[in-house]
């Protein structure tokens, strides 16, 4: 009887409905077409709407007040929306439904692709290089733009900050204290782990330290480093390699093990948030974590602020070398814009990307709005209370032009670990077909480090799955 | 019955009792815990929040967190906001969905079953399927940034519906029938007899909607583009979202997140206890026994 | 034609709720629907494609991983989220005091208040190995290693179905505690009269009467178990996933993260066909429409 009553009001829904969606106008599914904008001189007074993630103000008022300046600063008149969170969801909302943005930022390259494939981007080649700014290698450096190129060659998006690398991070007082030397192989960095465990390097007489946490398996990557094997993607002879996934990675998960049998590696690595982990290192529960290059100036910094004495002093560190002396540090993902195809202003964004990467765009990227977050006076620059709390991050904690000269000096320890980052940090090959295949490597990965099996196994069994699901050739 | 049979009960009952205050007391420990650790941490410093060892009581008390949250916010548009929108639209939710279950509880009413399947169904749609067109919809109606599109938001619900039609169901349908011999109109009926009589139900509803209405999230997130029109929870969640995984320098210590959260629920646990009244009386009269 | 007449005001009742329905549900139903069948690309030509989308969907085996395990864990919590807060209900309303009543009703719905974000943070503290209280007390009164709860398969979906349980319980015990106190007080008069002790009132008087209500609950948890997506999103972790991934987080890593769009609406029209089903099996078996 139900049944029957389910059907009937199925039909009879789709019916009624059937005829409302019969009238409706698809503009959503018809190809869009952009008001091309005509050529004027003047993009004065244009319109310029943002849809951004990580730019803009860090409050509500902030963000309408942000928005204000960069009106003020390149003389259009700019709405800029930075949704609170849920930003994926709100991104393919508004391009799906056909809601027009002239810029979008973007944080990671799987969505590129996607968006080429999927006919969201608009090309920016000539723009790029035609334009006096961005084409100038001073301002970004030649080669970085390749990053942003489609499968085609062409570039579809424009930086808007410098993405720095992440790397194993250890306290340099710790290893000093124990009298111990930044390590370059295994067994060394195995030694100098198990003294961070055992011999109480934060001297409060208690075994309360760990040697390592981590969070996640792109953690890892200053480590594996020394099997030589790269996370995500490989191309071997136009073949899709997983190197984690390789026999070659079976003793370092074996290695993992060990360290997490012994008590050396925090038990929680596994559910550990990022958050977790530099909670950890910040308060002198473990003597090396992995992360983001900038994060050194932040450890340092942190603990500056809370005592000025602090004998603590993160340092970045470089990955250890494989046999064969290849040293392999993992670059994030670019963070960038794009201009959508139904863009009605792509002039008025253009005019935006140029401004962004110039000074002006680069302060207030970096330091915030005037009298808002920094003021300047006769004493040069400085920073308000709400400024400091932004910390020089409104999108643009780091930049690539060269000729922008920072307002106030570095975080401690940080520009060691950038120069590292900038030797050796190379970006991950990330397939569409990764989000399938991350799962099953890292879920073997995890458990053969947890030591709730065994890494032979793990790693066969790893193979076994991705062959199967065709993620692997 | 005899006097030691009666001591036995009164002695079994007693030990009842006591068992169930004891099992009733650790349930809510489990529950108090959580709730002081929240508290705990947002009364911290910033540097102490972030030890591990915070459990139940502040270490390094300070507000510096809710100083932060105050600071750097204006929340008194939001915090109107989300009241304008929390209070019309459970009102309108609470009146519509009753109608509806009103309307589903008339025995021969022709297309009944049709009805409830009808309403059943609206509540096996997932949300993440409908949020492209959902948006559509509101952008056809012009509602994007406004406050209605977040009273429309939900404004009936399956669920509430069929909660009061269970509630109409406990009066006594007879008082409808002889009501109506007395010339009473059936909106008349609905309002001075079903919603008086239900009123445990109602509250119930009432509660749950305002709850889930003051939490709501990603419908204003999609909604609203316009900062003068966000709702407080958006307000702080802008606030206290730590973009941990990129490389940003931006670090919100976990005091300061607490604090909002707290913030961002203290009008709840305020409102309780006008809402708790109703469904006490109804308890009292239908537990008032021995 | 008479009896539409006489019930005309019934249908002007309903009138609101249908047409809001009508724009706010089956619209972007119907649409939905629509989308599942193209291949739906952000902008640009969306072709239809027939069943493709289906098609992917089903012969993706972490789809139906995670179909078993919100079986699992929605079946979990469909049982013990049913039983908890009845029980619970039963006992708070044998309590006399009215402060203690009442405080306890406060305190039991407090964790419905905190988003999951705070109470599965708060899950993963408790039962981490090295610092969390769980493993504290069983390593102090059993002596065994600790475990390390939230890495384990063993353990995570029984994790995923406690917590959630246990959050939501203050709350759907308010819906009984409403129901009981709708029963009216001359049945307990007369219950006492005839010497039934407290258990026998429950099992005479206040199980039966609550019959409707324990429907009704059963029917809405129903259809919410093909839901459940907040609590895993930010309790699971890689080494767990498989075992715990369902099927709303198939369906938002296919859509929203890896924006395929078109598959992630199938997968979604599976969710609702599934929930059709279970919907229909638990309306006949209640026998929810005599009421």
């Amino acid at each position: 009887m139900s049944k029957k009553n389910v059907a009937v009001s199925l039909i009879l829904a789709g019916t009624v409905l059937l005829s409302a969606c019969g009238s409706n106008n698809d503009t959503s599914s018809s190809p869009a077409t952009p008001e091309s904008a005509a050529p004027t001189e003047s993009t004065a007074g244009m319109k310029l709407e943002i849809l951004s993630g990580n730019v803009g103000g860090k409050t509500p008022e902030g963000n309408t007040k942000f928005a204000q300046a960069i009106s003020d600063k390149t003389g259009l008149d700019v709405t800029l929306d930075k949704p609170a969170s849920d930003y994926d969801q709100k991104v393919l909302t508004a391009l799906s439904s056909g809601a027009k943005y002239d810029l979008i930022e973007v944080s990671d390259l799987a969505k590129l692709d996607a968006f080429f494939n999927q006919g969201v981007v608009t090309d920016l080649t000539d723009f790029v290089q035609s334009s006096k700014v961005l084409s100038d290698p001073a301002v970004i450096p030649t080669g970085e733009w390749d990053q942003l190129k489609g499968p085609d060659g062409k570039i579809y998006g424009v930086f808007s900050k410098f993405q720095g690398a992440t790397m194993p991070i250890v306290r340099k007082d710790w290893l000093n204290k124990l009298n111990l030397q930044e390590p370059k192989t295994l067994d060394e960095l195995y030694t100098i782990l198990k003294a961070f465990k055992e011999e109480d390097p934060d001297g409060n007489g208690q075994a309360d330290t760990y040697g390592l946490s981590t969070s996640g398996l792109y953690d890892i990557q200053g480590i594996m480093s020394s099997a030589g094997l790269k996370y995500r993607y490989v191309m071997e002879d136009g073949k899709r390699t997983i190197p984690y996934a390789t026999d070659a990675a079976i003793p370092m998960y074996e290695w993992f093990a060990k360290l997490v049998k012994e008590g050396i590696m925090d038990p929680n690595f596994i559910t550990n948030d990022t958050a977790k982990m530099r909670n950890l290192f910040l308060t002198d529960r473990v003597g090396m974590v992995t992360y983001w290059d900038a994060w050194v100036g932040m450890f340092n910094n942190l603990k500056k602020q809370e005592d000025a004495n602090t004998a603590f002093q993160a340092a970045g560190m470089v990955s250890l070398e494989a046999a064969d002396g290849t040293i392999i540090m993992r670059r994030g993902d670019p963070d960038f814009w794009i201009i959508p195809a139904n863009a009605p202003h792509p002039e008025a964004a253009k005019k935006f990307l140029e401004f962004w990467n110039t000074e002006d765009g680069i302060i207030l990227g970096s330091l915030g709005v005037q009298d808002l977050d920094y003021i300047v006076d006769s004493n040069g620059y400085s920073l308000t209370e709400t400024g400091k709390e932004a910390n020089m991050d409104h999108g643009v904690p780091y930049w690539y032009n060269s000729t922008v000269k920072p307002l106030f000096p570095a975080l401690p320890g940080v520009e060691e670990a950038m120069a590292l980052s900038k030797q050796y940090a190379t970006l991950e090959l990330s397939l569409s077909t990764w989000p399938d295949a991350e799962k099953i490597v890292t879920n073997y990965a995890l458990k053969a480090m947890a030591g709730q099996m065994p890494a032979k196994d793990a790693v066969e069994q790893m193979q076994k799955e991705l062959k199967a699901a065709n993620l692997i050739d | 019955m005899d006097i030691e049979r009666l001591e036995r009960r009164g002695w079994r009952n007693r030990t009842f009792d006591v068992l169930n205050a004891a099992f009733l007391i650790l349930l809510m420990l489990t529950m108090i815990i959580p709730f002081a650790n929240v508290v705990a941490l947002a009364f911290s410093s910033g540097m102490a929040s972030m030890k591990p060892e915070i459990i139940l009581f502040p270490k390094d008390f300070s507000i510096e967190g809710f100083s932060t949250v105050w600071n750097s916010l204006d929340l008194r548009r939001p915090f109107m906001n989300s009241v304008i929108v929390t209070v019309s639209g459970t009102i309108l939710h609470v009146l519509l969905s009753s109608l509806a279950g009103f309307v589903l509880i008339q025995p021969h009413l022709p297309g009944k079953k049709f009805m409830i399947s009808f309403v059943l169904l609206t509540m096996m749609i997932p949300q993440d399927a409908i949020m492209i067109p959902l948006y559509l919809v509101n952008k056809d109606l012009h509602l994007i940034n406004t406050l209605s599109s977040l009273v429309l938001s939900g404004m009936i619900s399956g669920f509430s519906i069929l909660l009061m039609r269970n509630f109409f169901l406990s009066v006594p349908y007879e008082m409808c029938e002889s009501a109506q011999i007395d010339g009473l109109g059936m909106f008349r009926i609905f309002t001075t007899i079903y919603m008086r009589l239900a009123k445990t139900g109602v509250a119930t509803i009432m509660l749950f909607e305002f709850v889930s209405r003051w939490n709501m999230l990603s419908a204003p997130v999609l909604f609203i583009n316009d900062s003068s029109k966000i709702t407080l929870q958006v307000a702080l969640k802008s606030m206290i979202t730590d973009a941990s995984a990129t490389s940003s320098n931006l670090l919100i210590t976990t005091n300061v997140r607490m604090a909002g959260i707290l913030i961002s629920i203290i009008p709840l646990l305020a409102v309780y206890p006008f809402i708790q009244r109703y469904f006490m009386k109804g308890l009292m009269l239908g537990a008032n026994k021995e | 034609m008479r009896m539409i007449k006489k019930n005309s005001i019934f249908y002007v009742m309903m009138f609101p709720v249908i047409i809001y329905f009508a724009l706010f549900a089956y619209y972007p139903l119907v649409k939905g629907l629509q989308t599942s069948f193209q291949d739906y690309k952000l902008m640009g030509e969306r072709p239809y494609i027939g069943f493709d989308n289906y098609n992917q969907v089903l012969h993706d085996p972490s789809f139906w991983d995670a179909l078993w395990n919100t079986l699992y864990i929605g079946g979990g919590i469909l049982i013990f989220g049913f039983i908890a807060p009845l029980i619970l209900a039963l006992s708070l309303n044998e309590v006399m005091k009215s402060w203690f009543k009442k405080t306890a009703q406060l305190v039991l719905y407090v964790p419905h208040l905190l988003s999951w974000v705070v109470i599965g943070g708060i899950f993963i503290f408790l039962l981490s190995p090295d610092s969390g209280l769980v493993n504290l007390l069983l390593i102090k009164i059993f002596g065994i290693q600790p475990i390390n709860f939230m890495a384990e398969e063993t353990w995570a979906r029984m994790i995923m179905i406690g917590s959630a349980v246990w959050k939501d319980m203050g709350y759907n015990c308010i819906l009984f505690l409403a129901g009981i106190a709708g029963i009216s007080p001359t049945l307990y008069e007369a219950a006492r009269m005839d010497e039934a002790t407290r258990w026998q009132q429950v099992h005479y008087v206040t199980l039966p009467q609550l019959m409707n209500t324990m429907k009704v609950i059963l029917l809405l948890n129903t259809l919410g178990i093909f839901r459940i997506f907040d609590q895993i999103f930010v309790m699971r972790n890689p080494a767990i996933a498989s075992k715990v991934d369902v099927l709303m987080v198939y369906t938002f890593q296919k859509g929203i993260m890896e924006i395929r769009i078109g598959p992630a609406a199938a997968a979604s029209f599976f969710v609702v066909l599934f929930t059709l089903l279970l919907t229909s099996v638990v309306r006949k078996m209640t026998r929810f429409d005599e009421v």
